[in-house]
């Protein structure tokens, strides 16, 4: 509470728009780690500096990249949705279970988009409806979800899918010569989408005052339950985004799908400058971290890190994220005081 | 005197839960017997009584930590991690006595819950997600320091095996050592004023700290002591299970632990629970687990259960509080002229 207040005190000083360098301090913690994470695995390894190659793997972390932007939005909100790739692992059981029974896969990629709007929309119903904190609401429904999902799909793996849905990640935009990924130009596309709503409408600027005070702007006329509620739908649609994305990718779906995403898109968020206790943070932040977080897990796969491993590195980068703008406020503020006296 | 009021009446209905899990798991006793008779067989009832203990052992740490209105996402890899250090010092040095290698588990996890103390009480992160990146760090540790390989049954001590097998009059020391912990935080929970305070924290952490009470190093403490427990925990896993595996060794476990205390009429927003609530939660989660697997209810049914059930008690904890404050404030305003 008062880190807010010290900082909406701090930005009404600055008059003029702040200098290029000040506005891309958000974004520094994520560059930092995408140089570090290149010069680590290029020294590990003689084959990670490919440009194709790297273009190509782009195409595995789009998933995570849906989810992040939408979890960018809920987090600006003020909320966290812990849910997204439980409700990920539903849409995709939806889908598999529909393909099985002959449903055409066009169809099924809709009902999964149906159902991972749905799933959001009960987040929304606990959290915004019934007035309960979304940390714990989303905690409960990702075990709820993921278990749905091994309900629906037991131990089988669903294999049923035709070859033309297949391998997405393997269709290249610009043809042979340039190997640039269909999901990474859609995953482009919809952060140009995101941010749009978040910065050019009526959305976003809701989304932004709702973050940074939920009381005040409801106060000023916002209707902050509609866009808090909004913000779990798109949650839950870009989950389902993810799942088509993600089995069009696998290519089977499996109940276990997508476990323990929602650690890497939170941490994606966070890293990119995001303030994880609402009202600010971008999407080209989120970009970049994603492409942050893609080097790091690039160049652990390339020097053989186990996969618990590069978890725990993720977790790391996680609350060093959160941690360090923590600390520089607080030297900050600590540091004006003593200016004052 | 609204205040006693409403204290009486939340009293009365920590009261009434109690009876109402109590009941459930007599119902639950009842149909699972019935369902398969094998679920009454001593062998299962002793396989349940020890998974209990464990459970229960967490279970405590983790309400102290909710009553604190934080929580602790990563007790399973602490429980992994500390289950994994004192298995490895176990094998390397066959020497130790048992009590030197419990105290060390707990060491490891009094320090993994120090990391998550000084995140969280420090650094002020949200416990939900310093607690996930810990989740995730702690399971990573785990592996390095095993280089993934597990322990295995002959490098544990028959005298460890034993903690699970033997014990006090027929009462294995598994069991003990979680009546010990139970005790013990009935003790603190009710008799002291550390663990009054506890309470004060939850209920208003702006309020807790303008009466000068030393939220940050509470909230540090409890954090340490549930470390402490998840390691004591670990130590017990080992005792049971015979064998620790990096990838296995109390993978999901949190979610289990939570839904226990929840269930016991811990309130999640912080500032209630009790040690009564808590036992009877660890034991209807315990009984349920198994008594769905003796069945025949598949297994996949069980994360889906533990998160209806955390809903099911979120909706109904903040019904009731509703309910309790929209009364106290009719009451004062009744009575303020």
């Amino acid at each position: 509470m008062s880190r807010m207040v010290m900082q909406d005190v701090s930005d009404s000083v600055v008059s003029r728009p702040a200098p290029w360098f000040s506005r891309a301090v958000p974004y520094l913690p994520s560059i930092v780690i995408l140089i570090a994470a290149m010069i680590y695995g290029t020294v590990s390894s003689p084959y990670f500096l490919n440009f194709t190659a790297l273009l190509v793997n782009t195409g595995r972390y789009v998933e995570i990249g849906l989810l992040a932007l939408a979890l960018t939005v809920v987090i600006v909100n003020g909320d966290i949705d812990l849910s997204v790739a439980s409700n990920l692992a539903v849409s995709a059981a939806t889908m598999g279970l529909m393909v099985e029974g002959g449903v055409a896969v066009e169809i099924a990629a809709l009902a999964a988009l149906a159902v991972g709007v749905g799933l959001g929309a009960i987040n929304a119903i606990f959290i915004v409806g019934l007035g309960l904190p979304s940390l714990v609401v989303t905690l409960a429904t990702l075990a709820l979800y993921r278990g749905l999902a091994q309900i629906m799909l037991g131990d089988n793996a669903v294999t049923a899918y035709p070859d033309e849905f297949v391998g997405a990640d393997q269709v290249s935009v610009l043809g042979e010569a340039v190997r640039v990924p269909m999901p990474l130009v859609m995953f482009l596309g919809f952060a140009v989408l995101f941010s749009f709503l978040l910065t050019r409408t009526n959305f976003g600027l809701s989304c932004y005052l709702t973050g940074s005070n939920q009381k005040a702007a409801l106060f000023s006329g916002i209707k902050t339950d509609r866009t808090r509620a909004t913000a779990f739908l798109l949650a839950g649609l870009m989950a389902g985004a993810a799942a088509v994305m993600l089995t069009s990718r696998l290519g089977s779906t499996l109940s276990n799908v997508g476990l323990g995403l929602e650690l890497l898109a939170i941490t994606v968020v966070v890293l990119g400058g995001t303030d994880i206790f609402g009202g600010r943070g971008t999407i080209l932040g989120t970009v970049i971290a994603l492409f942050a977080v893609m080097a790091v897990r690039e160049s652990l796969v390339i020097s053989n890190v186990n996969g618990q491993v590069q978890d725990a590195v993720v977790g790391v980068i996680l609350i060093v994220a959160i941690v360090v703008p923590i600390a520089v406020t607080r030297w900050k503020s600590r540091a004006a005081t003593r200016r004052l006296r | 005197m609204s205040d006693v009021k409403g204290a009486g009446r939340l009293r009365q209905i920590a009261r009434l839960r109690e009876a109402g899990i109590a009941a459930v798991i007599i119902v639950l006793i009842v149909v699972f017997g019935v369902l398969n008779p094998r679920f009454l067989n001593p062998d299962n009832l002793g396989s349940i009584v020890l998974s209990v203990g464990i459970l229960m052992i967490l279970a405590i740490g983790q309400m102290l930590v909710i009553i604190t209105r934080n929580i602790d996402l990563s007790v399973g890899s602490v429980l992994g991690l500390s289950a994994m250090v004192m298995g490895m010092v176990g094998r390397d040095f066959p020497q130790l006595p048992i009590a030197l290698l419990i105290v060390v588990a707990m060491v490891v996890g009094g320090l993994a819950g120090a990391v998550n103390g000084v995140l969280v009480a420090l650094f002020k992160i949200p416990a939900i997600i310093a607690t996930l990146g810990t989740l995730a760090i702690f399971r990573g540790l785990t592996f390095l320091v095993s280089n993934n390989v597990q322990v295995d049954p002959e490098d544990i001590s028959v005298e460890m095996k034993n903690l699970a097998a033997r014990g006090l009059l027929g009462v294995p020391w598994l069991v003990i050592f979680a009546l010990i912990v139970v005790a013990l935080a009935w003790w603190f929970t009710k008799r002291t004023m550390t663990g009054k305070r506890l309470y004060a924290i939850g209920s208003n952490p702006d309020a807790a700290r303008m009466r000068g009470l030393n939220v940050t190093g509470l909230t540090f403490g409890v954090f340490v002591v549930m470390g402490a427990l998840a390691g004591l925990g670990g130590a017990m896993y080992v005792a049971r299970f015979a064998t620790v595996n990096p990838a296995d060794a109390g993978l999901g476990f949190e979610l289990a632990v939570i839904s226990a205390v929840v269930i016991g009429g811990t309130n999640i927003f912080g500032g209630s629970g009790t040690v009564l609530g808590t036992v009877l939660g660890t034991i209807l989660v315990g009984i349920l687990a198994n008594g769905l697997t003796v069945v025949g209810v598949s297994g996949f049914w069980q994360r889906f259960a533990s998160g209806a059930i955390i809903l099911l008690a979120i909706v109904a904890d903040s019904f009731v509080r509703k309910r309790i404050e929209t009364r106290q404030s009719r009451e004062t305003v009744v009575r303020s002229p």
